[in-house]
């Protein structure tokens, strides 16, 4: 991971193949390595849970987590032994005291180290680092707060007070990370890696930019010339994106515009087996190290709650008015060779820089 | 007579009642969205809902399961993205109100959403801050809804600043000059806080409650506003437009998981029959 600060210490790389397209399983043997930290580019909706599968059947360890906000993926994560440190914002409960859940019960044992954070705290820090600052001031009002004063494993790597060069008031600040790599899941994305996301943005933009890479699953992949033609829907831009996994359903049972529904009676069934870790490894069995990709885990669905169910939850089309890139799509030189703007023809401009002296022998 | 309704309707139609038209709300789930589209259904049209999800000037469907799901996300006016809420809206001061749920309050206003219990050894983990700190801190009021809660001397976990240790200190932390939390709607009434020691009192109860069962709720010397406003009662439009958007706010969290578990039988018994056919 690296710390924040200019772009020039920080190890950068880009990756420029064509087609990054591979398995899943393949994408986390390659590009995630033991004891490096992790961010999801996406927060509670569209959630890349077919890579936390993939995650989690790699058996890589001694990972850490910056968790934004989501419902499932810490506790399976936590389950599996994969994260043994977590800066959260925001994780989902359900079922009061009657409940504990695996993070709950990590903590409890010490199997996992906690920072906590609030949401806008914790995305700060990435977009510092995405920026290349290696801090960024935030809202004052929670410095009287527990999230900071009493310290998490970052320990004082994560808020500090800074005088306001121009004479203000003192500074709340938090440190800017990047992050080894991002997990993320987008609606469409060429074979290259250019991720098209819509809808709530939440903290895709700067969760994305500040790894050092981002491992890409997409429901679609499309030409290039779709990509070009909405530029400003690719929030996961190519040179970022070290591997592009073509994985339809691949956020269920969270939702994704245009493509389905949370399923909410699939995750009543899981939120049924974690407060108990017996349940807990029945359910992870079935759904993850019972199935090898999660074109495994859909037939598997469909053959146990049958396609009907699956249908339920598909999305119905509401398009947006597509925006026009339009232009005269005026050529320089006419069908005639003419230039309205010089008023003269392809031979006259040549004649004309031949003139001026600036054409040089060939 | 007029028409039947539950105790969290009660709230949702209360808690709307804090919205002033034109206003703009940042709402968080469950109760607050619920509150926050009743209002804009009725007296506030012309109210913003505003999520931190980046979400601005959403109508949704119905009752999202989160802030971001995909039914607030058919159709809003501004998408930016959350950095974009805190900074440009919320710390530029747009925010005229923040709704949030709350699960342990102290007499100044002040929250915790993260650990039941000493932090250290805890009973129970909430679910972490998430918006609340900022939104709570800079909004110019915030408004609180509590189901199932508790009032405490003292939090296990200090997340959410109210008025920090009563007086002046909210601000002289830092937080905007005339903020703060303006009210606390719960099962049993609706709780104020004094202009001056910013210490909450009770402003009003719901219909069939006494001070008793309230006092033995709240762990300090409990004043009451006189005379205490009796919680008017949502007509039958008010509890149409609660039933029709977020049936599983009327019904209450622990039936809803009851009606979710009966369900979720209800498939697995029908999985379980479909792998006998296919096994015979």
């Amino acid at each position: 991971m690296y710390e924040g600060g200019s772009p020039s210490e920080g190890a950068l790389k880009k990756f420029m193949d064509r087609d990054k397209r591979m398995s899943g399983a393949e994408a986390v043997a390659r590009f995630v390595n033991d004891g490096e930290s992790f961010v999801f580019a996406n927060c509670l909706t569209g959630m890349p849970l077919a890579l936390v599968h993939d995650l989690i059947r790699s058996g890589k360890k001694n990972l850490m987590l910056f968790q934004q906000g989501g419902i499932e993926e810490v506790d399976l994560l936590v389950s599996a032994g994969s994260i043994d440190r977590l800066a959260v914002a925001y994780n989902f409960r359900m079922g009061g005291k009657r409940v504990t859940p695996p993070l709950d019960r990590a903590l409890k044992e010490g199997s996992l180290q906690v920072e906590e954070m609030t949401n806008f705290t914790l995305l700060a820090m990435m977009k510092a680092g995405a920026m290349g600052y290696s801090f960024m001031p935030v809202l004052r009002g929670i410095q009287v707060t527990d999230v900071v004063k009493k310290q998490g494993f970052l320990g004082d790597a994560c808020f500090a007070e800074v005088k306001d060069p121009f004479g203000g008031e003192d500074v709340l600040v938090v440190k800017g990370y990047c992050p080894d790599f991002a997990l993320m899941h987008v609606q469409r994305a060429d074979k290259a890696g250019n991720g098209q996301l819509w809808g709530a943005m939440i903290n895709s933009k700067w969760a994305a930019l500040a790894p050092e890479r981002i491992i890409l699953s997409t429901e679609e992949i499309v030409d290039t010339d779709v990509i070009r033609s909405a530029p400003h829907l690719t929030i996961a831009p190519a040179h970022k994106v070290c591997a592009v996994v073509h994985c339809p359903w691949g956020a269920h049972p969270s939702e994704l515009a245009g493509f389905y529904d949370y399923d909410m009676v699939f995750r009543a069934l899981y939120f049924a087996s974690l407060n108990n870790p017996e349940a807990m490894k029945t359910w992870m069995d079935e759904w993850i190290h019972g199935v090898s990709d999660r074109n495994g885990y859909i037939e598997r669905y469909v053959d146990k709650f049958g396609k009907e169910a699956q249908e339920a939850i598909k999305a119905r089309p509401l398009k947006s008015i597509p925006a026009d890139y339009g232009y005269s799509f005026a050529p320089n030189w006419d069908e005639k060779g003419y230039s309205d703007k010089f008023g003269m023809n392809l031979d006259e401009f040549t004649h004309f820089m031949e003139e001026k002296g600036i054409l040089r022998e060939g | 007579m007029g028409v039947k309704y539950t105790l969290d309707e009660l709230i949702v139609f209360r808690a709307a009642q804090e919205i002033r038209d034109g206003e703009i709300v940042v709402i968080g789930q469950g109760i607050p969205m619920a509150a926050g589209v009743l209002a804009r259904k009725t007296h506030a049209p012309n109210s913003l809902i505003v999520t931190e999800a980046g979400l601005v000037g959403i109508d949704p469907f119905k009752v999202p399961l989160h802030i971001a799901d995909t039914s607030c996300t058919r159709g809003y006016s501004y998408g930016c993205d959350m950095f974009d809420i805190f900074t440009t809206l919320v710390n530029r001061g747009y925010v005229d109100v923040a709704f949030l749920g709350v699960g342990q309050i102290d007499k100044y206003g002040n929250v915790n959403s993260s650990y039941i219990g000493d932090p250290d050894d805890y009973e129970m983990r909430l679910t972490g801050a998430g918006g609340a700190p900022e939104f709570a801190g800079h909004s110019k009021r915030s408004v609180y809804t509590m189901s199932g809660g508790e009032f405490v001397e003292k939090l296990d976990y200090f997340t959410t600043p109210g008025y920090v240790d009563g007086g002046n200190s909210r601000y002289e932390a830092g937080m905007p000059e005339g903020s703060g939390p303006s009210a606390l709607i719960t099962t049993k009434g609706v709780f104020e806080f004094d202009e001056k020691t910013k210490e909450m009192y009770l402003a009003g109860i719901h219909p069939g409650v006494t001070v008793e069962e309230i006092r033995e709720q709240v762990p300090w010397d409990l004043r009451l506003a006189d005379p205490l406003e009796v919680t008017k009662l949502p007509s039958e439009d008010e509890i149409g437009i609660i039933r029709a958007f977020a049936p599983d706010i009327s019904v209450g969290r622990s039936l809803y998981v009851e009606l979710l578990t009966r369900r979720v039988l209800d498939v697995l018994a029908k999985a379980a029959e479909r792998e006998k056919g296919v096994q015979t």
